[in-house]
């Protein structure tokens, strides 16, 4: 009988990163999901809506691994491999397509330019279902984002990432 | 400023109109560091079997957070969670829906439940959801 790829994969870790939240990518970020807010741009305009700073769009957590993430920030034990394209990578191999099912993120505070954020990314779950012919694989990736300075909690992000046959 | 008492249940954000184009899915790649070709390379995206480059589900999801942001703030979400029910296409007009489902008080907190959907001029919905805010009442 064949290793099924899922076995021991939930509580993996997938990603352990500390990354500063930068005002331009903040702003370009803004711009590219379409949200001409002057909140995003000025800091003036920030302050009127009452925010201690310039807030990042609510969907910025998926993308912020991939801006700010300096080498001289970064944990030793940082993963090398992403566990969610270790597990599926076999399942691609053999055909099929990866979709992103789901995202949920729960905010305990606004993410802001000038945040120094640690990400830790944990396998939370992983399960196979049957849908119109095809095997359906999925695979739930939580990221718990914290102060890098305080350790207080500053989100939480949840990914559903599928492989259909 | 969108003060607590004045919500009230079935009330809805302004709707965002955005035809999706190939430039938008460049920029958002670009933006988010999420290069998977089948949202910029027609060519491979053909290859594969699809009619045309098609919309990052995290563009859509974007676009449903202004939508969302617009009426209750920046800064005011709590939980934001969506399903991708369908690609989008470039040349698809995508409409926002932003609907108070409900408001409830918690010690401190003021929060408003909402629906959250993203859908073509035809009706077919791409994102499915639900977030809640936490709004200020009136000083």
């Amino acid at each position: 009988m064949t290793e099924d790829v899922l076995d021991g994969i939930v509580g993996t870790r997938t990603s352990h990163v500390v990354v500063t939240v930068e005002r331009g990518h903040v702003a370009t970020f803004a711009s590219a999901v379409k949200d001409d807010s002057p909140v995003y741009r000025d800091p003036r305009a920030a302050s009127a809506a009452g925010l201690a700073g310039i807030p990042a769009p609510p969907t910025y957590p998926f993308v912020m691994e991939h801006n700010g993430a300096y080498p001289e920030l970064q944990p030793q034990d940082a993963p090398t491999g992403s566990a969610v394209v270790t597990a599926l990578a076999p399942l691609l191999a053999g055909g099929g397509l990866i979709l992103h099912g789901e995202q949920e993120f729960e905010y305990h505070r606004p993410v802001f330019a000038g945040d120094v954020l640690e990400g830790i990314g944990t396998v939370t779950d992983a399960y196979r279902k049957e849908s119109r012919g095809h095997t359906m694989t999925f695979v739930v990736v939580e990221t718990v984002w914290t102060d890098h300075a305080s350790g207080e909690p500053v989100c939480t992000s949840r990914m559903n990432v599928i492989h259909r046959a | 400023m969108l003060w607590f008492e004045d919500v009230q249940v079935g009330d809805e954000a302004p709707v965002r109109v955005h035809v999706l184009t190939r430039t938008d899915l460049v920029a958002y790649a670009g933006a988010s560091g999420d290069f998977n070709p089948m949202h910029h390379d027609e060519v491979k995206a053909v290859a594969a079997g699809q009619p045309s480059v098609f919309g990052h589900g995290m563009f859509s999801m974007g676009l449903l957070g202004a939508a969302l942001t617009d009426y209750v703030g920046a800064g005011a979400v709590r939980r934001f969670q969506v399903r991708f029910a369908k690609q989008t296409w470039p040349g698809e007009e995508l409409r926002t829906s932003v609907v108070v489902r409900g408001t409830r008080s918690e010690e401190d907190d003021h929060l408003v439940d909402l629906d959250v959907r993203l859908h073509n001029a035809a009706g077919e919905v791409k994102v499915v959801g639900q977030a809640t805010a936490a709004v200020p009442v009136r000083p």
